[in-house]
């Protein structure tokens, strides 16, 4: 190929992938909801007058600033550029993680570093303002137990950085010390969690309920029947690493004594049951467990083994393990904080002589602005 | 708008180019025009009105000067009356509130600063209409053609952050130019080359020393040194960048813009680096500044006055900050010392000269892309192991091996050991013909792997913006 020839390709070629792509932004039909990142796009911002002559402090509401955010939200074949970039990023220039995310044995995780030393403060003060407020006076000590995330597992191995884990629950647990803390780290390990999502999975974790139950001064001895979820899972991580990874397999757990529990979302007024199969077959399959992110939700086990109740404040690795424990509990409270404000739960809730348990992820823990 | 987003690429630029093909040469600049004004006005519409003032402003003084071209007292009155009504622009909206906050300094007072946003590319656009009614005034023949002259003023190609264009360098392409397939392929090789500079090296640098500011805790001398050469490569790959897809543009559509860099970074001495970073702006300052005031046609005092005069302005242009200033006044004070005493010294000893050359860009450029004086000093000091910090730790280690491989090509990019070796493999009769079938595929995977940085990130603004 000569230097004449060679310029007529470089120009015709340039040409092709310029206007082509061009041509898919305009008339490619858009995407209503963008899967991988889990959640809406951008809409094509209103054109007035007004809208175009905004500018300075107010450019962020001004036509343009909206467009430039639509054009990459309604970039053509999205995901499969996505994944371009992040293997360049991860595989060409070497970057131990892609926006936060890295890869080690086929497991994505996030990077969970620095240690948030003023989350620690905000949560640890909300769970003195519960204790202060509603359990100390009923002389009700609660329990705390901490998830790791997966970063503690795969860090280190991979050379990414991670926090201080042994340092995190020792500055928790010195600013909790009205609670008794049940340590699981030890029980746990990376095949507990999916290779794609934050969460651990349920079908590993009956010897961690056990853990939690035993603790609480109950006896545990459930057993449990293995389901197959036949929706393929991709999780949270799969999104945001970009990364080609394969699906996993949803597995729940069931006995004959959790087919007759009573399930009720007070958020919506409404019974609900402990798996919902129409949203493991919706946007987020994890949302399986106990019908997503609900910010009160009862448990009434009439077969309990014991009259016993417990109360749990819990974010989302909390929905797969508390149906492992329904046996143990005549009733089981289940508290988000971060959608029900701690100011409002005695308005919700009666504390009386119930086993209380707060049960967090050192995801949310580290990044616990939303507890409120 | 930016070169390095996707509205620029898939919708500004495509339509752009379908119209600016399709129309006849008559059109052309018409349509550089129009298109030069929405591209202007996507960062704010006001601030496309005061650039058309400015513009008519040159326009009108241009003609005067020419009208009036044989009355040198008239003619200069409407050069200085031209250039202070332009740089009033510049000072008004880039120095207003500089001037404030050093006068409610000195004086304990309590003015309000003003609600003014910077116009991107105020200081490029300002200094070359006044380098056009200088030159008219210098005998240049005024542009009669406003659209022409608009054309020159408002280029998108080199809008925002230069290279600052003359007129006379590009006056007879306004009135006549030729657009080849040969150009337009040598165009697009520049324009991909300037693009992935910026969003594959100089974004992913700033995106580090973002991170190594504001995430990093324990700071220790090695997270300091990474920060310092990861600014330095930044700042040149960013501006650089942006000139190569400058002066690619420009030739897609028939123009030559002379060159603003030449690998400043294998300079030997503050001198020479100075003679390859920003050689438009350099020059500017030569030619309508520092000769003007005599040059080195003086005494020696009035020399050195003559520099630290250049030096100063060189600064204060950058930004209206003292760190700005203080950057400028380095450099002035370095190309004294070389100029007077060290120079000969450096000519001597090739590597002394790298070594010396290197340490003062870093340094200078963490001074310049600090927020104050005071963070300045921390991270300089940092870099000897002032407060005690220790030397190196997991985080130090981690930054510097995720990033190896950038700082590698880096480091390689800023030479002009690739551009040899590419020349070499081209004029080669066996290597020639693979090279010619591989750079096609190697510059269109280069847009798809830059598109996709795009898709995946957000806006990365270009540094020159500010200035």
């Amino acid at each position: 190929m000569n230097t004449k020839i060679k310029n007529i390709v470089v120009c015709v070629s340039m040409a092709f992938v310029l206007f082509s792509l061009a041509a898919l932004c305009l008339f490619m039909p858009k995407e209503d909801f963008l899967d991988a990142e889990r959640r809406e796009p951008e809409e094509f911002p209103e054109f007035t007058l007004e809208s175009v002559m905004k500018d300075g402090v107010d450019y962020e509401d001004s036509f343009m600033s909206k467009f430039e955010k639509y054009a990459l939200d309604a970039f053509p074949f999205r995901d499969a550029f996505r994944t371009l970039k992040a293997i360049c990023s991860n595989y060409i220039f070497l970057h131990k993680d892609n926006n936060n995310i890295f890869i080690s044995d086929g497991y994505a995780a996030e990077m969970q570093y620095p240690m948030n030393e003023d989350s620690i403060d905000h949560v640890t003060s909300r769970f003195q303002f519960i204790y202060d407020r509603y359990l100390k006076d009923k002389d009700i000590t609660p329990y705390l137990s901490i998830i790791p995330d997966k970063a503690y597992f795969l860090a280190e191995d991979n050379g990414n950085l991670s926090m201080d884990y042994e340092e995190f629950v020792k500055q928790f647990t010195s600013k909790t010390e009205y609670a008794e803390y049940i340590d699981i780290f030890g029980a746990l390990s990376i095949e507990d969690y999916y290779k794609t999502d934050t969460h651990w999975r349920q079908e590993n974790l009956v010897d961690i309920a056990e853990i939690l139950v035993n603790s609480m001064g109950g006896s545990y001895n459930s057993t449990f029947d293995r389901n197959t979820l036949e929706n393929p899972f991709y999780g949270v991580y799969y999104g945001q690493a970009a990364l080609p990874m394969p699906s996993e397999t949803i597995y729940y757990l069931t006995n004959e004594n959790l087919m007759n529990v009573k399930v009720y979302d007070h958020q919506n007024n409404k019974e609900i049951s402990l798996y919902d199969m129409e949203k493991a077959y919706g946007k987020d399959p994890y949302d399986l467990f106990m019908s997503g992110e609900l910010s009160l939700v009862t448990i009434e086990n009439p077969n309990a083994k014991t009259d016993k109740e417990l109360i749990i404040f819990r974010d989302s690795f909390g929905r797969s393990i508390i149906p492992l424990m329904a046996e143990d509990y005549a009733k089981i409270t289940v508290i988000d904080i971060r959608y029900l404000p701690s100011t409002m739960l005695g308005l919700y809730v009666d504390f009386e002589d119930q086993d209380v348990l707060f049960l967090y992820s050192t995801l949310v823990l580290n990044n616990g602005k939303t507890i409120t | 708008m930016l070169f390095s987003s996707i509205s620029f690429l898939f919708y500004f630029f495509a339509a752009f180019l379908l119209l600016y093909f399709a129309v006849p040469f008559k059109l052309k600049n018409a349509v550089l025009l129009i298109f030069s004004l929405v591209f202007y006005a996507w960062g704010g519409v006001k601030y496309a009105i005061l650039m058309v003032v400015a513009i008519l402003i040159g326009y009108i003084f241009g003609l005067l000067i020419d009208k009036f071209r044989e009355n040198k007292k008239i003619a200069r009155l409407f050069m200085w009356l031209s250039v202070a009504s332009i740089l009033a622009f510049m000072l008004y909206f880039k120095y207003t509130n500089f001037f404030i906050d050093n006068f409610n300094k000195i004086t304990g007072m309590d003015v309000v600063f003003l609600q003014i946003t910077l116009p991107v590319g105020i200081s490029f656009y300002t200094f070359q209409t006044i380098s056009y009614v200088i030159d008219v005034y210098r005998g240049v023949p005024a542009q009669k053609n406003l659209i022409n002259l608009a054309a020159y003023v408002s280029m998108f190609p080199q809008l925002i952050a230069g290279p600052i264009v003359r007129y006379v360098d590009v006056a007879a392409e306004l009135e006549e130019r030729t657009h080849s397939i040969d150009k337009c392929a040598e165009g697009i090789r520049r324009f991909i080359i300037g693009l992935g500079k910026k969003i594959l090296i100089a974004d992913r640098l700033s995106q580090l020393c973002d991170i190594l500011k504001a995430e990093v805790d324990e700071k220790t001398v090695l997270i300091y040194w990474i920060y310092g050469i990861s600014v330095a490569l930044y700042i040149y790959f960013d501006f650089s960048g942006y000139s190569d897809m400058a002066i690619g543009l420009g030739k897609m559509f028939g123009f030559k813009f002379l060159e603003n860099f030449n690998y400043p970074y294998i300079s030997k001495s503050a001198t020479e680096f100075w003679r390859r970073w920003h050689m438009s702006l350099g020059s500017w300052f030569r030619d309508y500044v520092y000769i003007p005031l005599g040059g080195n046609r003086v005494s020696k005092l009035r020399h050195v006055f003559n520099i630290f005069v250049v030096w100063f302005l060189t600064g204060f242009w950058h930004g209206a900050a003292w760190n700005f200033i203080l950057w400028g006044i380095f450099f002035g004070v370095l190309l004294l010392i070389e100029k007077f005493w060290l120079y000969k010294y450096l000519d001597k000893s090739k590597v002394i000269g790298h070594v010396y050359t290197l340490l003062a860009a870093v340094f200078s450029f963490v001074l310049f892309n600090a927020a104050d004086l005071g963070e300045a000093t921390t991270y300089i000091g940092g870099m000897f192991g002032a407060g005690g910090i220790p030397f190196t730790s997991a985080e130090s280690i981690y930054y510097l091996r995720s990033y190896a491989v950038i700082f590698i090509l880096a480091i390689i990019g800023a030479t002009p050991i690739v551009r040899k070796i590419a020349i070499k493999l081209s004029e080669s009769s066996k290597t020639g013909k693979i090279i010619n079938i591989l750079e096609p595929i190697a510059l269109v995977a280069v847009l798809l792997v830059v598109t996709s940085y795009l898709v995946d990130g957000s806006f990365s603004p270009f540094l020159y913006f500010r200035f």
